[in-house]
Parts: C-alpha cells; structure tokens; sequence
C-alpha cells in the first residue's frame, strides 16, 4: 500500500462549480486509489488570472497573496501508520487550473524579482491580519501525478487499458510555457507519456500546445473560434478519437464551442474532450461499461462525464468494444 | 536630459604593432565611457560620453596614453527625452523593451498576429520610438490571448506577455482604451466579479459583459449557455466567500498605496 501524499488543494473558480465542475468531480474520484490527499485550502478566493493581473497590478499580486498567505499558514493533521497524530505545514499548494498555476507563480516571482513590491504586497495583506514570506512552491496538479505519483504506480492500478485508443494530447499553453517549466517547452512530451502509459495511442499532434483562444472566447469569439477550429483540425485529421486536456478553459472552448466551430466552418468535428483525470479514472476505477448511443447525451455520472458537451460515448464503447473481443479471444 | 558627446580616437603603431586592442581594452575599462565602439576608416575607435564636463577629464585621460595618435570631438547633442520609454521600462516586465533586438521571433509565434494593429515586434519597436499614442489606443495588447509563446520564444528573454499586461493598465489609466475591442469591457467585469464575491461567478460576467456591450451578441452565445446549463456546468448563484470583509480590506489598503 503506498503512502498518502499530502497537499494544499486550490481548486480554483472553474473547477468548483463553474463550467469545469466535471473536472472537480474526477479529482475528487481519482485522487484516493492515486494516494494523492488533496486538502482544500481553507476559503480560498479567485486568483485573479489574466484579466486582474492586466487592469489592477498591485491589488492583483494582493488577491493571489492572500491565497499564497493562507496556504502558508495551513496545518493539518493527520494519522501516520501507527495511528499517532502528525503535524504536516509547509505542504505545497497544487492546482488543477493552469490559469491558475500561472497566476500564482507570476505573483510568488514578482515577489522575489521586486522585494518593494513584497513590502508593499504584505502591507495590505496586514489589514486582513495576514502575512506572506514567500515560501509556497505552487504546483501543477498534473505535474504532480507525473512527478511524485509516477508513470508506473499508474501503470500497477490499471483495470481496463485503453487498448489503443487514439487520444491527442493538448497541452494548453501555460502550464508548459511559464516559469518554473517541468516540461520541454517546445515540444512537451508527458501527457503523451501518461496516455501511452495508460494503454492508448498518443496521435501526432502539432498543435499540441497552440493557444485555444483562452479568454478571448467571449470579447472576441470570431478570433477565438479560428483558433479552436485549428486545433480540431489538427486532432482530427491525425485520427484522434478524442482530446486530453489539463485545462479547464481549454476544455471549455474545445468542447462547449465545438458545435459553432461547427456551424461557423461547415466541419463536422465530434471529437470528445476528456480531463486526463477523467482519462485515468477511465482506466483505473473498475466499473463495468455498458454501450452508449454514439452522440446521444446519456452517459454514467462518474468521473463528471456527463458533464461533457460533446458526448464521450464513443470513447466509452471503443473501451467496451475492444474489452469484449479480447474476451472472447480468451 | 542629457547632453551626449562623442570622441574620436585614433591610435598609433608603436614598432609595427598594432594598438588597437589595448586601446579598446583601456577605454572599456574608463568609468566615464558609455560605450566604446570599434570603427573601420580613419579612426579606429568611437566612445560616448555623457556631459561635456566629462569629456574634458576622459580627454585628458586619453592623451596620457601612449597609444594615441589623434584625438577628436565628433559631435555634441542633446539627448531627445523619452518619457514614455522611460515609463515603460520602470514597469514590472517592462525593462526587457530596452534589449529586445527586434528579431520578430515574438510576431512569428504570436497565434493572433494577423488581427493585431501592430505585430509585438512593431510594437516595441514603437515605444522605443517614444509614440505613446500609437501604442497605448492600438489593439494588439487586447487581442494578446497571454499564451506566453513569444516569451517561451523570445532569444533575449524579453517577458513580451507580462509587457503587454503592463501596457494595458498603463492605456487604461491613460484613458486611450482601444473603441473596437470589447476585451477591456470583459475585464472589469471579472474584476467586478471577484470584488463582489471573492470568487469568479461565470455567468454574471457574461451577463454584466453582454449588457454593457452588446446584447444581441448574447443570442449568438445562447446556443452554447444552453449547453452548459443542460450539462449542470454553471452555477445559477454566486458563491460568496467568508473573507470577503477581508478582501475588501486588503483592495481598499492596495488603493491607498496608491498601487494601480
């Protein structure tokens, strides 16, 4: 049995019970037979993304401070293997949103690149009777399964491979761009690792980390509707079945836009996107996979697949299909 | 506002060796020279000096070397001010505009480049210039999607998304908000969103968006809202943190220091 890991959860905005909340919903499931102990950081608030780094700066490093503050004074306690309660601080706070990761890390190097601006930063978080020292080490939740879980403590839990399904990695772009990279930032390659790893097929896919539009899907969906068209383009013309993000935006736009990507270019995308999450809860939590009607919005409420726009029965029967025939050859 | 002086040095052949180096070296390691630039021609070195009361005391430094063969005053010019330079670089991110070498590797990335008034190339290539206009009422900073691939890009590290984070705060308090992009609009009311409930509430964004801006251009979306609303993907009430008395708190100290 492999020891918990502890860490200081921000689920961030999106992932709570905004448009990302299936991606909540499959942290939560996976996390346990993954020995990965997310405790959420206790009343958290918006780390302010892009949009208040780019209008406020000062109140904007305040807003993510607070969280870096509240993170740095949370203690737990929990019961070590024989039963003795153990204090646990310093744990490193882990994010599932890469807006998020940036955010938070953009205010942790400001912070040390401009000491007066830290002075200035802890002297408004003195009037919440807060105090940050700059010792949080933020962390992609992602990066963190691929680090301190691994590829083969995954590899030992899986209960139905993916048996060759075509998956295209995207990578979004801030998690591998942004300081501290974990990756190649030009060609990263560990999503592509995890898939192979869980029994799929990692398709050639170069617009693996090319912009979705981010934000800009509401001020300006003309330019931001290109974008995810070249995407889908990119994922289906190199016969993916479905998309793997780590992303709750980028899953946003390629699934919840996929239909006016549709109508907008005359294409006929169908191409699911799936959390890598949900794509590990697919392959490590046993459950028995009934077939679905491909593009008809019924599928199991487990790992938040239901919340998924463009249906991801398809994928579910490939898993169904190919478990049955390899059955049946035994 | 400077005055600028500029010598010409040319220097001499001592037993047939050439002296060249060695008067470079010298000169790069006087404190007063700026910049020492080897020239081809009838001199061989140029330095920049930055007040004339300077260059009286390097040009006296300079014919006490052995080395020297003729010394010469090209030219003395005041330096042209250029504040909005100056702002930009005392800005976080903003002090990298000063080495960029205007390689264009950030316009080859950049997703949206093709929309954009200025490419990020021409964009610092304009602050350099001094056109405060031109820059802060251009669109390129809104239609950026801080995607960070010319910064992952950049050869001489220039931080170009954090630039254009700087640069729409600075248009913003300038009041030379771009009229076509509606980005501006989007922002603050994220920034609403978070002042009113510490959290980000998806849907009263969109609303607060579409009705300032364009309503109509919320039937276009209402495909997609249905979507999600179907799919149990958006929260019908905002959720409201219980330290919002101290977010309130922090923002009202942050506006007293007078940060931005």
């Amino acid at each position: 049995m492999k020891q918990f890991s502890y860490y200081t959860y921000f689920p961030g905005c999106s992932s709570t019970e905004g448009t990302a909340a299936g991606y909540g919903q499959s942290i939560k499931e996976v996390g346990s037979p993954l020995g990965l102990a997310l405790i959420e950081l206790e009343d958290w608030n918006c780390c302010g993304s892009t949009p208040y780094g780019s209008t406020h700066e000062l109140e904007s490093l305040c807003i993510a401070a607070r969280n870096l503050a509240l993170a740095e004074k949370a203690k737990i306690t929990v019961l070590d293997e024989k039963d003795t309660p153990v204090e646990k601080a310093d744990l490193d706070l882990v994010t599932p949103c890469s807006c998020c990761y940036t955010t938070l890390n953009r205010a942790n190097s400001i912070m040390r690149q401009y000491p007066d601006l830290k002075d200035k930063v802890n002297e408004c978080l003195d009037a919440a009777g807060l105090n940050y020292k700059g010792r949080v080490k933020v962390r992609h939740l992602f990066e963190v399964v691929y680090t301190d879980i691994g590829l083969d403590f995954i590899k030992s839990k899986i209960v139905n491979p993916l048996n060759g399904l075509k998956v295209a990695a995207y990578y979004g772009c801030q998690l591998t761009r942004t300081e501290p990279a974990f990756d190649n930032p030009r060609n990263p390659q560990t999503l592509d690792q995890l898939i192979t790893s869980l029994g799929g097929e990692p398709v050639p896919f170069p617009l693996k980390d090319r912009c979705c539009g981010s934000s800009l899907i509401i001020p300006e969906p003309d330019i931001a509707l290109g974008l995810v068209q070249n995407i889908l383009e990119s994922a289906a013309s190199n016969g993916a079945q479905c998309i793997v993000t780590l992303c709750p935006l980028c899953q946003t736009n390629l699934d919840a836009y996929q239909a006016m990507v549709n109508r907008k270019f005359k294409t006929d995308y169908h191409l699911p996107v799936l959390f890598f999450t949900q794509l590990i809860g697919l392959a490590i939590i046993p459950k028995s996979l009934p077939v679905y009607i491909p593009k008809y919005p019924l599928v199991p409420e487990y790992l938040g697949l239901h919340t998924n726009i463009v249906s991801p029965n398809p994928v579910l029967n490939h898993l169904f299909m190919t478990r049955f025939y390899a059955a049946q050859r035994s | 506002m400077g005055i600028k002086a500029y010598l010409m040095v040319k220097t001499k052949k001592t037993d047939g060796e050439d002296n060249r180096a060695i008067a470079l070296k010298d000169l790069e390691t006087m404190p007063e020279v700026e910049a020492a630039v080897p020239v081809l021609g009838e001199y061989d070195v140029i330095i920049t000096v930055d007040t004339p009361a300077k260059a009286g005391l390097i040009a006296e430094k300079i014919e006490s070397k052995g080395w020297l063969k003729n010394l010469r005053v090209l030219k003395v010019e005041p330096v042209q001010p250029n504040p909005f330079l100056d702002e930009v670089c005392s800005l976080p991110g903003g002090e990298c505009v000063r080495w960029c070498m205007q390689c264009g590797m950030c316009s080859a990335s950049c997703p949206n480049v093709n929309q954009m008034d200025y490419s990020p190339r021409k964009l610092i290539a304009r602050i350099r210039a001094g056109r405060r206009y031109d820059v802060l009422s251009s669109n390129t900073m809104w239609i950026c999607a801080s995607c960070y691939l010319c910064t992952a890009r950049c050869p001489k590290d220039v931080k170009i998304t954090e630039l254009m984070h700087s640069l729409e705060r600075l248009s913003a308090q300038h009041g030379l908000l771009n009229k076509v992009v509606s980005t501006p609009a989007m922002y603050k009311a994220f920034v609403d969103s978070i002042k009113k409930n510490g959290r980000v509430h998806e849907i009263g964004i969109m609303m607060q968006f579409y009705l300032k801006t364009n309503p109509f251009a919320a039937l276009q979306m209402l495909p997609v809202a249905m979507q999600l609303m179907i799919h149990r993907r958006v929260g019908i009430k905002p959720t409201k943190i219980k330290g919002l008395k101290q977010i309130k708190a922090i923002l009202e100290r942050a506006q007293a220091l007078g940060g931005t």
